[in-house]
């Protein structure tokens, strides 16, 4: 029983979708129809400053967290969808602290009013697509969306940190034992792979002031993903995309072990389920090579 | 109540570890600890573990039950024995097991040791009349104060687990227990040491810490109150701190990451060019987007005037961590005043239950 009505949620797509991993963004803008999304794209908005700017400048994080709400609020959804885990807790963070301190608020929005924007009531939800698809209706039309199938192709689930983690400010499920990638995967025809670093660090926020311990973290999903007979790595975040896909050739320079895991975006991996073409999915923007997983799949 | 475990137990004579099961009958309100004292009492007297207060103050009890670090005497058996669950329980992560249950917390002790745990007042003569500190002052460092040194954050700490060497959030906490302490004067000189190699900037935002602290420190966001006091006394010389400057520099001139030149930024000049074949081969992919025409968001004067105003109110550094504490700490009574308004979606549906190629 497939939902009719598209839902429509304002759109937030962040900084690296903008830029190293347009592929997500191609590949979220083209699925998102098919699973009842009408994106309302932000414009006026900028990065949500990726916990650095929370450890930099923490008031001036606050504020530019704000603004993108404000503007969120300002389409009239009550959800501003992320496609990132930074984004994700970056925004639901300030969104909490600004929804029950009425002073706090107060004077966040007043300095909004104060520079142009518009001031922020706090009415937004902020939540991730992989929620949006795992719960309700998303996943009801999942089902029926994912019709080419993944043929039973072995995918490992990586969540990373910040959609599981701090679960007070994210909650969506447990954060030792999630499931909502593992549902989607076996939805679209795929068999999910358990290993234990599904749930850890991929090294990310480190991997540039200290690459020696952020490639200690890396290796774990890799190399546990591999020994489990995986086909690909399948994540909700751009940033561990990028880490997962573009730092593994020093991971093979290091051990000297022929790593070679594809890692496909959410969105990737729903799309190509769903039959999306080439030009939405854009494997070719990816390091490590997407072309095992193609021809698994259309063998 | 009947009460399954099973314990990982370990000899440091033979060095043999194995994982044996125990049944106990326990009273409905035992915790944790009550049944390992039940099993120690009439089953295996040769079990080790620590303990002490049984209320969560002392911090001795410190252990993993299914791979999560818990204090043993909060954890009620009731739910996990009614949902007949046999939880296993192990030894704390990153610190060596002496026996059973029991870690070796020196190397813990050791990086609270480098803290420098004591107040520096900043002078050797008492004065004359004491000093009053307000409430307000000490609401900064309320919650690293709440600490019980258990060690439970440091278990999983996915940092340490890649440099043994990183201070860890348990020791980096009571770092700012001192740095936001207004009796304390000897901050620049804590931050000088605290920014050096397995720091602050060793900390890779996995949120472990805060997810298992059993008292609400949030360490995690203390290293981040570390971090912020550093950049605002300019003790910005780490790679660490460099990069999260960048993505002020970043939102304040173009609105989004200016993400290319976030190397040469981070890691200077010399260090980005020893990287150019790695970055060649990203730019193969696309992962090297061009610095220009640099990418701009559509009315980021605001950005940058906002920028400018926020500045002015003074609530540079960790001011502006702890303001938004009063609300985040109102989650857990929001959440256990209407249970309801917890996501439904916690708990995996039937749907899923993580089973492949089943019905």
């Amino acid at each position: 029983m497939a939902a009719t009505e598209a839902t429509r949620v304002a759109y937030y797509k962040g900084c690296l979708a903008s830029l190293s991993a347009k592929e997500l963004d191609i590949s979220t803008q083209a699925l998102a129809p098919k699973l009842g999304l009408e994106l309302d794209e932000l414009e006026s908005v900028t990065c949500c400053g990726a916990g650095d700017i929370h450890e930099a400048e923490p008031d001036y994080y606050l504020h530019l967290n704000a603004r993108i709400l404000a503007y969120a609020e300002q389409t009239g959804c009550e959800t501003l969808m992320t496609i990132c885990n930074v984004c994700t807790l970056n925004l639901r963070q300030a969104n909490w602290q600004l929804k029950n301190d009425d002073n706090l608020r107060a004077r966040v929005s007043a300095n909004l009013e104060t520079v142009g924007a518009p001031p922020y009531d706090g009415t937004v939800d902020v939540k991730h697509l992989l929620w949006l698809i795992a719960e309700g209706d998303g996943f009801e039309r999942l089902k029926t969306v994912a019709h080419k199938g993944l043929k039973g192709l072995k995918v490992a689930p990586f969540y990373g940190c910040q959609i599981l983690r701090p679960s007070k400010l994210l909650g969506f499920e447990d954060p030792d034992q999630p499931w909502s990638l593992e549902a989607i995967i076996e939805a679209c025809g795929g068999e999910p792979v358990d290993y234990p670093a599904k749930i850890k660090c991929c090294g990310f926020p480190i991997i540039q002031a200290r690459e020696e311990t952020a490639l200690g973290e890396l290796i774990q999903p890799i190399e546990q993903a591999s020994e489990a007979g995986a086909d690909a790595i399948v994540t909700p975040c751009p940033l561990c995309h990028l880490s997962l896909d573009a730092w593994q050739s020093k991971l093979r320079k290091q051990t000297g072990k022929d790593f070679a895991m594809p890692i496909l975006h959410l969105s990737q991996l729903i799309g190509v389920a769903a039959g999306l073409e080439e030009s939405e999915l854009k494997f070719k923007r990816h390091v490590v090579s997407v072309a095992p997983v193609v021809q698994k799949l259309e063998a | 109540m009947d009460v399954a475990l099973k314990i990982w137990r370990y000899d440091p004579e033979s060095g043999e570890r194995d994982l044996r099961e125990y049944e106990v009958d326990a009273p409905e309100w035992a915790c944790l600890l009550d049944v390992l004292d039940l099993i120690k009492d009439k089953h295996d007297g040769t079990l080790a573990y620590r303990k002490s207060c049984r209320m969560m103050i002392c911090g001795s009890c410190g252990m993993r039950m299914d791979g999560r670090a818990v204090l043993a005497c909060k954890e009620r058996m009731k739910p996990i024995a009614d949902a007949g669950h046999v939880p296993v329980i192990s030894a704390m992560g990153n610190l060596p097991i002496l026996k059973d249950l029991v870690v070796d917390m020196e190397p813990f002790w050791g990086k609270i040791r480098a803290m420098k745990p004591w107040l520096d007042p900043g002078y050797d003569e008492v004065a004359a009349k004491e000093r009053v500190v307000s409430q307000q002052q000490m609401n900064a460092i309320h919650k690293e104060a709440l600490c019980i040194m258990c060690g439970c954050c440091v278990s999983e700490c996915n940092s340490m687990e890649s440099d043994p060497e990183f201070l860890g959030p348990a020791a980096l906490a009571k770092g700012f227990r001192f740095v936001g302490d207004v009796r304390d004067q000897a901050d620049v000189a804590r931050l000088n040491d605290y920014n050096q190699d397995h720091g602050i900037w060793d900390c890779t935002r996995c949120y472990f810490c805060n997810e298992r602290c059993p008292k609400g420190v949030d360490p995690r966001d203390a290293i981040a109150k570390l971090g912020a006091e550093s950049i605002r006394l300019n003790i910005d010389h780490d790679m660490g701190a460099k990069h999260a400057k960048w993505f002020v520099t970043s939102a304040k001139t173009t609105g989004w990451l200016r993400e290319t030149e976030l190397v040469p930024k981070t890691q200077g000049t010399l260090a980005a060019i020893k990287q150019i074949g790695f970055a060649l081969d990203l730019a193969k992919h696309g992962k090297v987007p061009p610095p220009f025409p640099p990418h701009v968001a559509k009315n980021v004067r605001e950005a940058r005037d906002l920028h400018d105003l926020v500045r002015e109110q003074g609530r540079e550094g960790a001011a502006g961590i702890v303001q938004g504490e009063h609300a985040l700490a109102q989650i857990e009574h929001v959440l256990s005043a209407d249970p309801d308004s917890a996501p439904a979606s916690r708990i995996a549906p039937e749907k899923s239950g993580g089973k492949s190629g089943g019905d």
